[in-house]
């Protein structure tokens, strides 16, 4: 999601809602949790959300604007948004598209065919090389070094 | 117990083994099926919002921890791209 930010936020904005954690150490901790080193409890303050958050911003140096769900998941009840899904309002606060639920339906290449279709789309060139460090696409929810794509 | 509630029990057990050993293989292990079911599959839901909906509004925490704003005050100049998701 990072390179279609950087691809069109000249053309639409972009805000992160960061809900309750996917994959935490008291609920349903994955390998690749441990591996990556992205252990947190549930939060159960907002306090705790709000430090995770920021060690997550701190650690990608993450671009896009962030706003952090309530400890009540109220704007994760009103979006169905957990543990990671894409919407996109149009300029008459209306949905202009809603994403499958992840992380098997979370697609961020429809969000850009979206955007493409709406502003032109945006190429990029291949790496130079093999070696060429290429950002993997992964949600904000994947425990992976690289959220860019 | 009669036979037919214990031929009816023993389908049932094989039929709850067959899912369980069916999830294990999808989410990757034994431990990953349960948290799927016990952490996952009661949070999950599909929702009624539909393209052209008007957007919920909600209050949102800025990183600060303190400062609040509201989604409607984002929406409104240009199309909103939001990312729901967390870092685990």
């Amino acid at each position: 999601m990072v390179q279609i930010y950087n691809d069109y936020k000249d053309h639409a904005d972009f805000l992160t809602v960061y809900v309750r954690e996917a994959h935490p150490t008291d609920e349903w901790q994955m390998k690749s949790n441990v591996k990556e080193d992205v252990c947190y409890a549930q939060p159960k303050t907002l306090a705790q959300r709000v430090a995770i958050a920021n060690d997550f911003i701190k650690r990608f140096k993450y671009p896009i604007a962030f706003g952090i769900d309530d400890i009540t998941n109220a704007a994760d009840a009103a979006y169905s948004a957990w543990p990671e899904r894409l919407y996109i309002i149009d300029e008459h606060g209306r949905i202009a598209y809603r994403g499958g639920m992840g992380p098997f339906h979370y697609t961020p290449e429809e969000v850009r065919a979206w955007l493409a279709q709406r502003f032109g789309a945006v190429k990029h060139e291949p790496p130079a090389s093999s070696s060429a460090m290429q950002a993997p696409a992964k949600p904000l929810s994947a425990t992976t070094a690289d959220t860019a794509r | 117990m009669s036979l037919f509630w214990k031929w009816t029990l023993g389908v049932l057990a094989g039929l709850l083994l067959a899912a369980f050993v069916s999830l294990s293989i999808l989410a990757g292990s034994p431990r990953d099926a349960y948290g799927m079911v016990r952490y996952a599959l009661p949070h999950m839901h599909r929702g009624t919002l539909s393209v052209g909906d008007d957007a919920p509004d909600a209050r949102l925490v800025a990183l600060d921890g303190s400062s609040h704003f509201h989604l409607r005050e984002r929406t409104g100049a240009r199309p909103l791209v939001m990312i729901f998701g967390s870092y685990t």
